[in-house]
């Protein structure tokens, strides 16, 4: 039999005449953690279910373990030896059926013999910790409870080859550490082959081999390894004052540069390190420039460099009409929220949430899908009237002035709140004709939109047609339209590809910086959370951690030590021999492990006990690790007292 | 087809069914509520019609005339009204649905043997009502016209009041209805509710459960695996079919026990038959659910495809031979009718197989031409 288990060769597929995939060639082998990387439309799921047989293609050639699925009957014969683990969290699962039951019905919907159903099942719960919960219903589970119950699912029948459609989209990172670290001990013990799709860049380490996909072809492909070898350069990152002036001199050089809150980062195509950090601060030469660090690229960085030279002109303009009411003293409160408390039912929302948003401020609310973040927009947004607590928003009392606050706020929703039928134009002067604007106010708001947002030259496309990032940037000016002074973003970035939410990201630091916008953004990607100024980490509807970014990366340095990155062969196998060697936070990270600790000579020292030569390499602390830190302190903490969260 | 598979979908189904309040809402409750609602909505019965009067006479003749309607069950009087614009403004607020203007002279113009003229205003809005309404206006002047002349030559004649009236009435109609020996339009109804109500309960559900799966992607558990389109369809549908069958039960009671519709026919007839009928309905919703890909979608669908011909087309508001000549033919090529033929035919006519194979072979037939056309449309690799 041969060791090739998926062959694509031109493969394409159309929707209603337009390609969202087209001349793909890939092979997956036996035994890989295969991903495919890349953005919402990037044509991953259109991939994935054809592979699984449940999607017909017009183009190319497709053959999983030797059979050309070109027909349904042809398809019919793999089916047994797939799994397909489509995407929406527990979308594929029966909300009213309890965990056992799901796992059941995939039992005997595969025909699996009884005892042997029974054994898989104990086994999978095990090993996924979900035996506890076995009679509740799927509907009550959290999204990473969703997300191991549709593997459980998916695996009952001992496929070969299992096909999992963004298995983590949308759950917070404790839990996606989890799924990732059960996933590598199924495939090492079963001799399973994974063909996996995800959106977080950050998670590319974790593959055996991956393609980048964007916009219906292959950008690269390869290891993790292979693939940063293709762009060779490295990140500066550092923080000078003034900022502003420090972030144009830089992009004039490299333009694949961004503002993280107080500090800038940016990609340089120079592998030699010390050659690098020379050259910036050539360029920086007369400012203040308090700490400047020089590290490796990460794979969103190549993957952003890669698509470089296909980026359209659409970054924003440099200076943008101030609005009408500029240079409020960046002392005024913005937003206020004290106590704030939202129940439905028995169900507690949102639980005693307290924060402060100062003018010219980005405030981020970061959190896994469920923790509370849209509820606590809609409160202060005055669109949900809270359970009890107070706020004030844009100058006025959340729960007496909800017109006026209306009036100077402005909203962008998860989902766009675009009208898809409507034109680009049609759309503005909708919302200008909402907010009330008159003719001559309209076409002075219209330019300025068309002009932040890059969208010239699409004015009378039909916003359905507009691409995510373009559609995203039409929402922002949407938003705007009234010079609102304050502005709430309710995942503005979700499903938009990297460059599209670098470009958008660089709106907002603008406005934040020379318009005075207060803002309120939303994400699941941990790593947006370095853009904003200050953060509050919310995890089942209570804010667990209130501070900038840096601050909390040094509570975390002060209370668990740096993080080193370990290499070694067998990386996997050395996780307990380092727990039992008194390391509490190791974690597998692709081929290598993450380890925090005070003490490096300790950690280096048990290293070679191991048979690792290869010194750790120390890595700065990203907000994933500040907030897997966080979470599992506050559990361990329930643990403790005995009260299960 | 293996059973087991066909069994774990089924179980899976009717778990979920049961446990979704708003799915079992669906499947148990609104159909009897459907019955209710209807069966006292829809009764087209025309009694209780609120009158007025305008005396412009006030003698006792003109009384007498009044009270012929006053007695009546099919009116109920509201008071007399003073002059014509009163009159018109009650029919216009809706007070009343019928003035009848008595004019002056009116028992002197009767005394003299002359003929009088009575104006009766009748609230035409609803067409059907009003010529109903004016049947009855025409039906009791005629019996008041016959017995003033009857008085008339008794007096001449000396002949005793009721012979003059014999003697008047040569040729007597003796109406009997058949199978409807009250003209009750609920005994009629009812039955053809049954009809209405398996018509959009069964696809509705179907569709809406099937669809569902679509939308949410629970499809693909099934698209992924090796389950026959047979055995997927056969598990999907059979707790549905199950659900309507109860459902026929619960409507047959309905109709027997509330509305106290006469059960002529035989139910070991009746029973099979009307599951053919749900089969062919839960067919028109496999149908549906397999062409659209949302649940509003399959809602709206649905509606139209089902709700037009169950009540247009199927013989419950205007008879199918009263049908225009194109009505007429879509109405042979929509199940209902024929449905319409077996629950009347069972209920007041007392018929049975007999005289009833011909439209139970053409719902057969239906279910089993939707049920082929659902099989070959349904694909485990579609290409959206």
């Amino acid at each position: 039999m041969s060791d090739t288990i998926i062959k694509a060769s031109g493969f394409g597929k159309q929707y209603g005449g337009q390609f969202a995939v087209q001349g793909l060639d890939l092979e997956v082998h036996r035994g890989e953690l295969y991903g495919l990387i890349g953005p919402d439309g990037a044509g991953k799921s259109s991939l994935m279910k054809a592979v699984a047989g449940v999607l017909s293609y017009e183009q190319g050639q497709l053959e999983v373990f030797g059979q050309l699925l070109d027909s349904e009957r042809h398809a019919e014969a793999i089916k047994g030896r797939i799994g397909l683990m489509p995407q929406g969290l527990g979308q594929n699962l029966y909300g009213d059926l309890s965990i056992e039951e799901n796992v059941d019905f995939f039992a005997r919907l595969r025909l699996v013999p009884r005892e042997e159903a029974a054994a898989r099942k104990e086994q999978l719960l095990a090993i996924t910790r979900l035996a506890a919960f076995r009679h509740r219903p799927m509907k009550q589970l959290s999204g990473g409870m969703k997300q191991k119950l549709g593997l459980v699912c998916t695996l009952i029948h001992a496929p070969q080859l299992i096909i999992l459609d963004e298995p983590t989209t949308g759950v917070d990172p404790v839990s996606r550490r989890d799924f990732w670290a059960i996933l590598a001990t199924l495939i090492a013990g079963q001799g399973l082959t994974a063909l996996v799709s995800t959106a977080y860049m950050d998670e590319a380490s974790r593959f055996t081999r991956m393609s980048l996909l964007h916009q219906g072809s292959k950008l690269a492909e390869g290891s993790p390894a292979q693939i940063l070898q293709r762009v060779p350069g490295c990140i500066v990152q550092c923080r000078v004052q003034p900022q502003l002036s420090a972030m144009q001199r830089l992009v004039a050089r490299w333009p694949q540069c961004e503002a993280m809150g107080p500090e800038i980062r940016l990609f340089m195509p120079e592998p030699d390190q010390p050659a690098a950090r020379q050259q910036v601060v050539d360029v920086l030469q007369g400012l203040e420039c308090q700490q400047l660090d020089v590290l490796d690229a990460e794979l969103e960085d190549v993957f952003v460099a890669m698509l470089g030279g296909k980026q359209t002109g659409t970054t924003a303009p440099d200076t943008m009409a101030a609005p009408a009411a500029p240079g409020s003293a960046s002392q005024e409160l913005a937003i206020e929220a004290k106590g704030l408390v939202k129940r439905f039912g028995d169900f507690v929302a949102v639980g005693d949430v307290s924060f402060q948003v100062r003018q010219g401020e980005i405030f981020g609310l970061l959190g896994a899908n469920g923790a509370g973040k849209t509820t606590a927009i809609k409160m202060l947004t005055g669109i949900l009237p809270p359970s009890s607590g107070s706020g004030r928003v844009a100058g006025a009392d959340m729960k007496q002035a909800g017109a006026l606050i209306k009036s100077r706020i402005g909203y962008m929703s998860q989902a766009f709140s675009l009208y898809l039928d409507l034109s680009v134009v049609e759309n503005i002067r909708l919302y200008a004709g909402i907010y009330g604007l008159d003719r001559k106010a309209r076409d002075v708001r219209l330019q300025w939109i068309l002009d932040m947002a890059g969208l010239h030259g699409h004015e009378n496309d039909l916003a359905a047609a507009l691409p995510m990032g373009l559609r995203q940037r039409l929402a922002l000016g949407c938003a705007l339209v009234h010079q609102p002074r304050v502005l709430f973003l309710d995942e503005p970035t979700s499903g938009v590809d990297p460059l599209g939410r670098r470009a958008f990201w660089d709106i907002l630091f603008r406005l934040s910086r020379q318009d005075g916008v207060a803002m309120l953004v939303t994400t699941h990607y941990m790593s947006e959370a370095e853009h904003c100024d200050h953060l509050a980490l919310m995890f089942a509807g209570r804010v667990v951690a209130d501070a900038s970014p840096q601050q909390m990366k040094q509570q975390v340095l002060a209370e668990a030590g740096q993080l080193y990155r370990v290499y070694a062969d067998n990386a996997a196998a050395l996780v307990s021999p380092l727990q039992a060697a008194g390391f509490a936070n190791v974690s597998p990270y692709g081929s290598a492990l993450h380890v925090l600790t005070p003490d490096v000579e300790r950690l280096q020292q048990v290293l070679r006990g191991l048979g690792v030569e290869r010194p750790p390499q120390a890595r700065p602390i990203a907000m994933e690790d500040v907030f897997v830190q966080r979470v599992s302190q506050l559990e361990a903490q329930s643990h403790a007292t005995g009260s299960v969260a | 087809m293996n059973l087991q598979r066909v069994v774990a979908i089924a179980g899976k189904e009717w778990r979920e069914i049961v446990r979704d309040r708003l799915f079992f809402t669906l499947a148990f409750v609104v159909p009897a509520l459907l019955m209710l609602l209807f069966g006292y909505g829809l009764s087209l019965d025309v009694e209780n019609i609120p009158f007025a009067v305008v005396d412009h006479d006030r003698s006792a003749a003109s009384r007498d005339y009044a009270y012929r309607f006053i007695d009546s069950r099919y009116f109920r009087f509201r008071g007399y009204a003073g002059d014509e614009r009163d009159a018109a403004q009650l029919i216009g607020s809706g007070a009343v649905r019928v003035v009848l203007v008595i004019p002056p002279q009116f028992g002197k113009t009767l005394a003299q043997a002359r003929p009088a003229a009575i104006q009766t205003l009748v609230d035409g809005s609803f067409p059907s009502r009003a010529m109903t309404t004016k049947g009855y206006v025409t039906a009791i002047n005629a019996a008041f016209s016959l017995a003033a002349v009857a008085q008339a030559v008794s007096h001449a004649t000396g002949l005793s009041q009721q012979d003059a009236l014999a003697q008047l009435t040569p040729i007597a109609l003796e109406s009997r209805y058949l199978y409807n020996q009250s003209v009750s339009s609920i005994w009629s109804l009812a039955p053809k509710l049954i009809m209405v109500i398996l018509m959009l309960s069964p696809p509705f559900l179907t569709a809406l459960g099937v669809v569902r799966e679509k939308e949410n992607g629970s499809i693909f558990n099934i698209y992924a695996s090796n389950v026959s389109r047979g055995e997927f369809l056969v598990g999907k549908l059979a707790p549905y079919v199950a659900i309507s069958s109860v459902n026929i039960l619960l409507l047959w009671l309905l109709a027997v026990l509330l509305y106290q519709v006469p059960f002529k026919g035989s139910l070991l007839f009746f029973l099979p038959a009307t599951l053919v009928y749900v089969l062919c309905t839960t067919g028109i919703g496999l149908l549906v659910s397999v062409l659209v890909r949302t649940q509003v979608a399959a809602m709206i669908v649905t509606m139209v495809v089902t709700m037009i011909p169950a009540v247009l087309y199927s013989g419950l508001i205007i008879p199918i031979v009263s049908l225009g000549a194109g009505a007429h033919v879509v109405a042979q090529l929509m199940p209902a009718m024929y449905y319409t033929d077996i629950v009347v035919g069972c209920f007041l006519k007392g018929v049975g197989l007999m005289s009833l194979w011909r439209p139970l072979a053409v719902l057969a037939l239906y279910a089993c031409l939707l049920f082929a056309a659902g099989y070959q449309l349904f694909s485990k690799r579609p290409n959206i």
